[in-house]
């Protein structure tokens, strides 16, 4: 596993997407502190503002068929590794969202290339981990970690259980 | 000018140089051809290179069936969100046809392989099956 980290980057998905067309291997990790132009679906802004956890991961390439298993299987692990170490109740809205009492708390958006087979498999994932105010427009729906918590979690260790449980997960379903 | 094109597992080098006025050679792993300007109706190297790939393929008998593509098929049912590409445009390998989302996946779907496109066959926010056939190829 190879983890690049960058102080600010425009998305994590794009540098991933940037990095394994010029050849970075699968398992690269790309972590940023803040994204200026963090995005979802339909390229929807992600908010990403320092203090959070935003990350991409250049996936081993899947059978097609197998690709929709990949965001889910993400979100159960992000839901699972939230409630193992915080005792929290994460409730995963299928298939890509986590919330917490109520609001969101982490996305994931995977972005595949696909001709006759997977040509590149990115997915990026954003955790509201220490973000001790949210935007204003943001604050009826979306919360941290920080926020339910009272206090501050490990970044690190949270990216690195993430990782470790879906690198466990997948090797069952690609090459 | 030299360029190399991976098709499939094969790579080729393809090297293209003005022999004479208005004839142009183009070198593919070392076989060469020749064509008149004119036969080049448009003169971007991916258009060189189709064409010297035509001329091998022809030559040879060989059939490179990751190139020649009568119509792109969707790999997985979703919904079309965008269109990237127009009627008469000219596709060639890695080149982005459409925007997919299965599962809240944002898919791009990518030619094969060479080709003008004849007919669209969906449009954006349509539903699609996995194999719908999108586009058409002449």
């Amino acid at each position: 596993m190879i983890i690049k980290n960058y102080k600010t980057l425009k998305s994590t998905n794009l540098k991933a997407r940037e990095l394994a067309q010029k050849g970075a291997d699968p398992w690269t990790i790309v972590v940023a502190e803040e994204q200026t132009g963090g995005y979802g679906r339909k390229k929807t802004a992600w908010s990403s503002p320092k203090d959070g956890l935003y990350f991409s991961i250049i996936l081993p390439k899947s059978n097609i068929d197998d690709l929709q298993t990949l965001t889910i299987l993400a979100a159960f692990i992000c839901a699972k590794t939230i409630k193992e170490n915080f005792n929290l109740e994460p409730f995963i809205k299928l298939p890509n969202d986590i919330w917490i009492n109520g609001k969101k708390v982490a996305g994931i958006l995977t972005e595949n290339i696909i001709g006759k087979d997977v040509k590149l498999s990115v997915m990026g994932i954003g955790l509201n981990t220490n973000i001790a105010k949210l935007p204003q427009d943001l604050e009826n729906i979306a919360t941290s970690l920080r926020i339910e918590l009272g206090k501050e979690v490990d970044n690190q260790k949270i990216l690195e259980q993430i990782i470790k449980a879906l690198k466990e997960q997948l090797k069952t379903i690609s090459e | 000018m030299q360029t190399t094109i991976k098709i499939g597992d094969k790579i080729y080098q393809i090297e293209i140089s003005e022999a004479e006025e208005n004839l142009l050679k183009v070198k593919v792993n070392n076989k060469e051809y020749f064509f008149t300007k004119n036969e080049l109706s448009e003169s971007n190297l991916d258009d060189f290179c189709a064409k010297a790939l035509d001329k091998e393929t022809k030559e040879n008998g060989v059939v490179f069936r990751e190139r020649i593509e009568k119509e792109i098929k969707s790999p997985l049912a979703g919904t079309i969100s965008s269109i990237a590409v127009k009627i008469g445009e000219r596709l060639k390998p890695g080149k982005k046809v459409a925007t997919l989302i299965a599962m809240k996946m944002e898919n791009e779907i990518v030619s094969e392989g060479y080709g003008k496109i004849k007919e669209i066959k969906v449009k954006e926010n349509q539903f699609v099956d996995s194999g719908d056939t999108l586009i058409i190829l002449e």
